[in-house]
């Protein structure tokens, strides 16, 4: 036995492979055990009845998967989703990229926007569910305080309360939360721009609309197609600025994905249920990526 | 947009409209994202009843024992130390075992080398959610719920894939040069790692650092299942529950939040480089 094993060892390649599998070993163990086997656990719970605590886990086959094609409140979660994922995206890259261009060819106190422009991207998501929160309070938030003081009275709204400013008004803050981000992004990309070409396309006479269509925008392709990935696994994901705000309320007007889940099995303790909804939002999420990468393909180089 | 970038020396007039024009914009935002700040300061620094009165204006006193009785009330001092005692472990496990596994896949022969490497980078696309609630039972059945242990451990599980997939990427970059001349002076591989490519990483291993201290210091759903106990909740989940608990007392609850928010700010300020690199590592690189 110990033979072989100095035998093993002996031999040069093998002895590099134990070396490098070494190296990769620890990550993968606790990768293993703390990923990778609890998402094929979901998977298992997901085909069971259980309420988080009795013995048996009650095998039910897809039932929960049948039952979530008819449950109107998994759509309208996901629906949410869906505009968290578009405003949530298409807001933040526009004001980035119109502050990008802005400061482009440097502007005196650039360090200072920049700065400023960063700041709420350094907050956790539950410290901007709590100032806009504030900022959103019907009594006495400044939002509604400034426009009773201007006299517009009649528009000071209960935002979070009305089931249909409620979801815009979260995504705002999100937007607050997050447009510094993508702006640092798009500035680092403008850096790779190629100044000749601009000057090529003013001798020409482009005007400024032109050259951003024709030279900026295909010249950012690459920044702007990862800043759309992270804002889509966000959008997702997106979980602690609801739970923060309105806790998926007024009624179900801004629950999502993540907290119907989380509410379904960790609140009504549904498990299986819970586990059925974890399964589709893997399924979403992946389908996701999967358009994204082989976008990312197809653009070449 | 447009005339922001048609600024031209020959014509003076429209120079100054559109570097007025520009200005404007660039401060607009920088209100846009300044004032809420600036509300949360004033409300925390007032009295209820000044707030009832006074809703928008500067503080008429400044109260500055609001924070001091925030502080004593919330039970900050626990949740930071919890919010380090988690933080901590989770960023040097994240960035040692991915320098490690970064390393081996980028540089070491190894049968199956990019099979592990794709095994990882699947993981980057399952969301936490989609894991949360079997590791809520195998948290509990390995005993570790109630212990700081049930929330690093899961971070750091979650944290590899991209942490493996960033330091890999740098390490390919890496010169075989180096490798080569380490090796002729006697190097073994974990030699050549230690003592050649580690200390090269730096700027890396500082992003990385940054993006997780950050994720976990932030991280807000996983301890909200994990550490539900007072004893051990962080900082994220212990200021949720402060304000929902002094939910009416406006004053109270932003002074919490702004004891929560001052020293990450202040960091960022000191450091905003390093912030902005770590948290746009991700992105800038692809």
């Amino acid at each position: 036995m110990t033979d072989s094993i100095r035998q093993f060892f002996a031999d040069r390649k093998l002895r590099d492979y134990a070396t490098g599998y070494a190296f990769v070993l620890p990550a993968l163990v606790m990768y293993v055990i703390f990923v990778v086997y609890p998402f094929f656990y979901t998977i298992y719970l997901s085909l069971t009845k259980w309420d988080g605590a009795k013995p048996v886990k009650e095998f039910v086959g897809f039932l929960n998967y049948e039952k979530l094609f008819a449950d109107p409140r998994l759509w309208s979660a996901l629906s949410h989703n869906f505009i968290w994922i578009i405003l949530g995206t298409v807001t933040p890259v526009a004001i980035g990229l119109f502050l990008g261009v802005l400061l482009w060819r440097g502007v005196r106190g650039m360090v200072f926007f920049r700065t400023v422009y960063f700041l709420p991207v350094v907050l956790a998501p539950v410290a901007v569910g709590i100032i806009w929160k504030w900022m959103y309070n019907p009594q006495f938030g400044p939002i509604n305080s400034t426009l009773r003081a201007v006299g517009l009275d009649v528009l000071a709204k209960g935002w979070l309360g009305d089931p249909y400013l409620a979801l815009p008004a979260i995504i705002l803050a999100g937007v607050w939360g997050y447009f510094g981000f993508c702006f640092v992004v798009i500035m680092a990309g403008l850096q790779n721009i190629d100044m000749e070409q601009i000057d090529a396309a003013l001798v020409d006479g482009a005007n400024g609309l032109e050259r951003l269509w024709y030279i900026i925008i295909p010249g950012l392709r690459h920044v702007l197609t990862m800043i759309t990935a992270f804002t889509l696994i966000l959008g997702v994901n997106v979980f602690d600025i609801i739970w923060i705000t309105t806790r998926g309320g007024p009624g179900r007007a801004t629950h999502v994905i993540a907290t119907y889940t989380y509410n379904t099995a960790f609140r009504e303790s549904y498990v299986g249920y819970g586990s059925a909804l974890a399964i589709v939002m893997g399924l979403v999420s992946l389908v996701l990526s999967f358009i994204f990468i082989s976008i990312r393909e197809r653009g070449g180089d | 947009m447009a005339s922001a970038m048609t600024i031209r020396p020959r014509r003076p007039m429209g120079f100054w409209i559109a570097k007025g024009a520009q200005y404007g914009m660039l401060i607009l935002f920088a209100l846009f994202v300044l004032v809420p700040f600036m509300w949360v300061i004033f409300t925390a620094l007032k009295s209820n009843l000044e707030i009832a009165q006074e809703p928008l204006g500067l503080p008429p006193n400044w109260r500055f024992e609001n924070l001091a009785q925030a502080w004593n009330q919330g039970k900050f001092s626990r949740y930071f130390i919890n919010s380090v005692i988690v933080t901590v472990p989770i960023v040097i496990l994240v960035v040692s075992l991915s320098c490690l596994a970064g390393y081996g896949l980028a540089r070491l022969k190894m049968p199956g080398r990019m099979l592990i490497f794709y095994f990882f980078l699947v993981g980057l696309m399952v969301p936490f959610t989609a894991i949360m609630i079997p590791l809520f039972y195998i948290l509990r059945d390995i005993g570790v719920l109630g212990t700081y242990w049930a929330m690093i451990l899961p971070q750091t599980a979650i944290s590899l894939p991209f942490g493996i997939f960033f330091m890999r990427a740098f390490f390919s970059g890496l010169p075989y040069d180096l490798t080569d001349a380490a090796k002729i002076d006697g190097c073994n591989d974990f030699g050549v790692f230690r003592r050649v490519m580690l200390p090269l990483a730096g700027p890396a291993v500082a992003a990385l650092v940054v993006f997780n201290f950050m994720g976990s210091w932030n991280a807000f759903l996983l301890p909200l299942i994990y550490l539900q106990s007072d004893k051990l909740r962080p900082i994220m989940t212990g200021m949720m529950f402060f304000t929902t608990r002094w939910g009416p007392d406006y004053s109270m609850s932003m002074a919490g939040t702004l004891i929560v928010m001052a020293p990450i700010m202040a960091v960022y300020l000191a450091f905003q480089r390093q912030f902005i690199q770590g948290l746009t590592a991700g992105a800038v690189r692809g």
